[in-house]
Parts: structure tokens; sequence; C-alpha cells
């Protein structure tokens, strides 16, 4: 069996970003290349009824990932995140909205290593 | 073109049960293919993450089947069950891509053994896949029934399975988009 190849990296993202409008930046394709995990944020025009559990979803899962020691960074940002996040006790991550994808691989290689990584004797870098 | 509701893991390998990660983030042989067929890509919840952490056992269904961990699924599934519903009210295609022999995500092929619990030991190769859904999919089919919702087509990440060959899991990825 291969070892398990997890990063202990995750980037909540925007909709906007997993699923770009023409154009626009694919960070789910620079995630890939970096080796980080996505969250996906729901579509802002998702009513509140629809995306308000989405997001308590979000940050109950993210909350397990916090206490873990898995690194995360917000890419965009999604109204009710920051509640829905404080609701768990876990602050905001740091964010960045970017507007190349050198720019998102920057952010992502200047990360410092996640302390689950180091738990788990696999830290890379 | 439509719409691909896609197991958690798909995107965020960092939510495998241990050792179960094949890379360190994104599945690529599943996400590529709805990229380069232009699908809108929506990520399900993990329901095994949050309910039994990131340091659970592998596990079959009749372990994860209580009563408590249903109600959990269900939650999660009309959360899913209301975003499909945005969807199709526009007039979307749309698929459900799982884990085959999940426990959870499954759906064609989950995982059973009545007899397994206890001291987490048992031998390799013990044949604990079966067909059906596992318990998540299960559930989102009864929150799509509730709503009057057919069940989408669905295709399944294989790797977990014998005899795994991504050239196959591709295919039946690109059978179920095309419908």
């Amino acid at each position: 069996m291969k070892p398990d190849q997890r990063s202990f990296r995750i980037m909540l993202a925007a909709d906007r970003y997993v699923n770009p409008p023409p154009g626009g930046l694919d960070a789910v394709a620079v995630a890939e290349q970096t080796g980080w995990g996505v969250m996906q944020l729901p579509a802002d025009d998702y009513p509140p009824e629809v995306a308000g559990p989405l997001l308590a979803e979000v940050a109950e899962q993210l909350e397990e990932f916090s206490r873990h020691g898995y690194a995360f960074v917000l890419v965009g940002e999604r109204a009710g995140l920051p509640e829905a996040l404080a609701n768990v006790g876990v602050p905001l991550p740091d964010q960045i909205s970017p507007g190349t994808p050198r720019q998102l691989a920057d952010f992502l290689d200047g990360r410092p290593a996640p302390r689950a990584a180091w738990d788990a004797g696999s830290a890379a870098d | 073109m439509g719409v691909a509701f896609v197991a958690h893991c798909l995107l965020n390998q960092n939510s495998k049960v241990g050792d179960g990660a094949h890379c360190a983030g994104v599945y690529s042989p599943v996400i590529d293919v709805l990229r380069e067929k232009g699908w809108r890509i929506e990520q399900m919840p993990c329901p095994e993450l949050a309910f039994t952490g990131l340091n659970r056992f592998w596990a079959v269904k009749e372990q994860l089947d209580t009563a408590a961990y249903r109600r959990h699924c269900e939650r999660l599934a009309e959360a899913v069950a209301a975003v499909i519903s945005v969807r199709v009210t526009k007039g979307e295609d749309v698929v459900l891509v799982g884990v085959e022999g999940s426990p959870s995500m499954g759906v064609t092929v989950t995982s059973s053994d009545p007899l397994r619990g206890g001291r987490p030991e048992w031998p390799d190769g013990t044949a604990e896949h079966v067909s059906g859904e596992g318990i998540f999919v299960e559930e989102i089919h009864k929150a799509l029934a509730k709503r009057g919702i057919g069940f989408p087509r669905v295709a399944g990440e294989t790797h977990a399975l014998a005899g795994h060959d991504e050239a196959a899991q591709r295919a039946g990825l690109e059978s179920a988009l095309e419908g």
C-alpha cells in the first residue's frame, strides 16, 4: 500500500475560484500544482436558506482540521463565513483575492508548514 | 454540460481516513475530466469527517450505520438536496460522483461485513465490497425523493477497489456525464 499522501494543507475557496468565469482564475488548478486540498464555499447567488447550512458544514469540518493542526487559507471571500467559523470557535484564516495564478501560488508557497505535518513526521519543505 | 456534485475528498484528500489519501489534495483523474468537459463542480460535505473525525478507523457500512450517524447524514443530505434542487429548477443536468467501496459515499459499490467489530484486526483481502450505496448516498436519495427530484446519474472514483483501472474509471465518468 502506498503511504498516505495528504498535504495537511487546505484552501477554502470562493465559488468563483472553483468554477471561474471565462478568463477567471482557476484556484483548483493551482491547488493541483501546489498540493493543496480545496474546500469549496457556496456560490454567492444561493439564497440564505441554501447557503447557510452549507457554510455551517464547512465550519464544522474546518473545526476538525483545525483541532488536528492542518493549515488553511481563504481564497476570495464569502458572506456569512466569518460568522459560521466564529460559531465553532475557529478564526478566519489568512486571506487572498489573487489576480493571477502566480500570486496565489506564491501566497501558498509562503505559508508555514502545518503543525499536523510535523506531528505526522512528514512535513514538506 | 451540467453540474457535478462530487464527494468532498475528490477536491480534498486531506479528509480521507488515515492511509487513504491517494494524493496531496485534488484527485486529478476525476476533476480534470470534469474541467475538460466543462462541468460545474459542487463539492459535497464529507459525512465521516465531522462525525467520526480525522483519526477514525477504516470501517464497513454496518459499523457506521447507527441512528445518530443516519441523522447526521440526513442533515447533510438535506443541505445537498437543496442545492441540487436549485440546479434542477434552472434546468441544469446533474450527476453525482461518489467513491466506490466507501461505506458512506459508494454509489454502486459500498463495503459490508456484518461481523466486523471490536479490536480492529482482520485479514487482508477480506471481501468487503458489495453492490449498493453508502449511507450518505442513501440519505441523498431519500432527501431528493422528498422533494420530488429524481436521483441523478452517478459515477464513482474507484481507487479503493481491487483491479482499479484509471482508464476504466475515466470511461465510467465520461459515460455518466454524457448520459
